[in-house]
């Protein structure tokens, strides 16, 4: 008979702000299911506000440790990453965050240990912080934990990829941890940098085949290599061409999701045009025809809207004149 | 639900009606206005060191508010009192989980959540039935749960921690609020509360001044035994005075069953305070807890707790009569 082992949380003993900060930061039975009903709200959100399309989801490893390297233009960059990858691994996913940003306030940082399970990365020394690279290296390894890493540093304020930070190829060098190349196209569209709200814009993350680093020596010039193997690979994700993908709504979700895109863009159309429901409504490769309310589309309604009452979101309240 | 059960349960207007509570609590008050003139003074004559006036500062501020946490749902109304017992159960239970690793396992801690629930039902619907009940039905929910996961590696140890901890953190510390059913509640959950915490203090105290041979050196090497025998004989007086009010013209009145539940309530105490001294020396940790700044944990301020609330219930349930009888029973559910 073997003794019983305790193995008490890594972060016993840290005041809860202190734990959020904690690169120790294990989760428990609530965060994990917070963090499941934030990642079932931000999927169906990210389906159907922006049509998020993923391909190359067959890369994925079959089971963590691994991590994600992506471009970085938008917020919305994490959430999209995270969201792509199984509910079953929620609490191993973990983005690697500014900790100036996003842990600079308790509440703040309460939000991203217990919703995101950020870590956070210190970019400013005089902060009293020191890189913690080593740290999340060992955690990597130890405990099985799927890394979602931006090389970039920041948000790019032009939507475009910037040259990597090779700090960051630490985390793997030396290891046969799988490393993702990923490519995210529409999120700076959808929401830049100087946004403040998600616009309705289409987002495409491409998931590219798993690159490994056994060889290479976990020293600066390894790091520099690293860097620019996994950029190259961002780059040419970003260049190759999309297979179009056909839109079958055959379940119920994607009926649903149907039926909210029609009523965005019927209401869109009714606001911008008086002349009648009708038109052409296009969607992933399909195209739906349809013409409603008995005005003919030949004939449009000319006038300039002058209010339009939108506690009752009917067209019919539309003042013209 | 009656009017006198919406009293029972609601009302703060009565808070003050049985002289015991506004003695205890205009006592409190008066001993948390004191403290910090006690402590200055003993700072200035240099009676105390710079560490421990820093130490007592910070002890005084989190009785501030702990006496707010514990007192105030007592006056507010027995469903306060119920709601504050789960809550704490439920953290000196995740202290636990923490400390020993259980918290990893998710489906017992749901389990262990559950059940501190369904005992807070039980409670509001004072349905004791339903209560009792809770501690086998919920031990053998624990003992399932995890066998769809099909890993026997570590099953008794997990199982185990789990029927520990809900037993003791959550329907153990459970019956304060079961204790709340009782027309008598605030001033009997004064005496119970007052009596357990200061307990602590008078072993503390006397085993400073007067001891030196340890009690259980290798669990808790700063206790000894005639700290624990003064606590013992001070904890029973006071039991033995405050007592006396409370229960005034019935079977409790008499001394001997005062003296009884004196020294229950100080015996237990101690062998709580034990109990979760050998759980830290076990797991090799110091505190179980952070939050409560100067004292550690929850369930490092109220490990005397752990062992107190069954006894003392059942106890009074045995000398009176079931506890509660006098009050509407199952008020939600009927029948």
């Amino acid at each position: 008979m073997n003794d019983w082992r305790y193995d008490p949380a890594h972060d016993l003993g840290l005041q809860t702000n202190q734990r959020h900060r904690s690169t120790l930061r294990e989760s428990d039975l609530t965060s994990s299911v917070l963090r499941l009903g934030w990642l079932m709200t931000v999927r169906t959100i990210l389906k159907c506000w922006n049509r998020l399309e993923i391909h190359g989801l067959e890369n994925l490893p079959a089971q963590p440790p691994f991590v994600i390297v992506a471009n970085h233009s938008s917020h919305l960059d994490t959430v999209v990453l995270a969201s792509a990858l199984s509910l079953r691994w929620r609490d191993h996913v973990s983005p690697l965050a500014a900790g100036d940003y996003f842990f600079a306030t308790p509440p703040l940082a309460g939000f991203s240990a217990v919703i995101l399970n950020a870590l956070p990365i210190w970019r400013d020394r005089r902060h009293g912080q020191r890189h913690e690279l080593g740290d999340l290296r060992e955690r990597l390894m130890n405990q099985s934990a799927i890394y979602i890493v931006f090389p970039e540093g920041s948000r790019s304020r032009d939507g475009q990829l910037h040259e990597f930070r090779p700090g960051f190829a630490t985390l793997v060098a030396g290891t046969a941890i799988p490393v993702l190349p990923c490519h995210l196209s529409g999120s700076f569209a959808a929401m830049p940098p100087d946004a403040n709200a998600v616009r309705p814009r289409k987002i495409i993350l491409q998931i590219g085949t798993p690159l490994t680093f056994e060889t290479v020596a976990n020293r600066a010039e390894g790091w520099r290599q690293v860097a620019a193997v996994i950029r190259d690979k961002i780059v040419a994700l970003s260049a190759c061409e999309l297979p179009s993908r056909k839109f079958h709504p055959r379940h119920w979700g994607e009926k649903l999701l149907l039926i909210a895109r029609f009523s965005r863009l019927l209401l869109r159309r009714r606001l911008r045009s008086l002349a009648g429901f009708g038109g052409t409504f296009r969607s992933q490769g399909c195209c739906w025809k349809f013409e409603l309310g008995g005005r003919p589309l030949s004939q449009p309604m000319s006038g300039k809207v002058l209010s339009i009452n939108t506690s009752s979101a009917s067209a019919d309240k539309v003042t013209v004149k | 639900m009656n009017s006198a059960t919406w009293q029972q349960l609601f009302g703060w207007r009565t808070a003050f009606d049985h002289p015991v509570t506004v003695g205890a609590v205009t006592g409190i008050l008066a001993a948390l206005a004191i403290a910090p003139l006690a402590i200055h003074a003993l700072s200035r004559f240099n009676v105390i060191s710079p560490k421990l006036h820093e130490e007592l500062w910070l002890r005084w501020k989190s009785w501030l508010w702990l006496t707010a946490v514990m007192v105030g749902p007592i006056l507010l109304g027995a469903a306060w009192v119920m709601i504050a017992v789960a809550v704490l159960s439920w953290f000196c239970f995740q202290e636990f989980a923490r400390a020993t690793g259980l918290f990893r396992e998710f489906p017992i801690i749901a389990v262990v959540m559950v059940g501190i629930f369904a005992l807070l039902i039980a409670n509001v619907d004072h349905c004791d039935r339903m209560y009792f009940s809770l501690a086998a039905l919920t031990s053998g929910v624990i003992a399932v749960v995890t066998l769809p996961e099909n890993r026997p590696q570590g099953y008794l140890q997990r199982v185990a921690l789990g029927i520990v901890g809900f037993l003791l953190f959550g329907y153990s510390i459970g019956y304060l609020g079961l204790m709340a059913n009782d027309s008598r509640y605030r001033p009997l959950l004064i005496l119970v509360l007052l009596s357990v915490e200061l307990n602590d203090i008078f072993a503390f105290c006397v085993g400073k001044f007067f001891g030196s041979r340890r009690l259980l050196s290798n669990i808790s090497p700063g206790k000894t035994v005639v700290g624990s025998v003064g606590a013992l004989v001070l904890t029973t007086g006071l039991v033995i005075w405050m007592g006396k009010s409370i229960f005034a013209g019935t079977a409790m009145e008499n001394y001997f069953s005062l003296l009884k539940l004196g020294l229950l309530i100080s015996l237990l105490g101690q062998l709580g305070d034990l109990i979760l001294s050998a759980i830290k020396r076990d797991i090799g940790v110091k505190d179980l807890g952070v939050c409560i700044a100067g004292h550690g944990g929850w369930l490092d301020r109220f490990d005397s707790l752990v062992l107190v609330p069954p006894a003392v219930y059942h106890f009074l349930s045995y000398e009176l009569g079931p506890l509660g009888q006098d009050q509407a029973a199952r008020i939600f559910t009927g029948g």
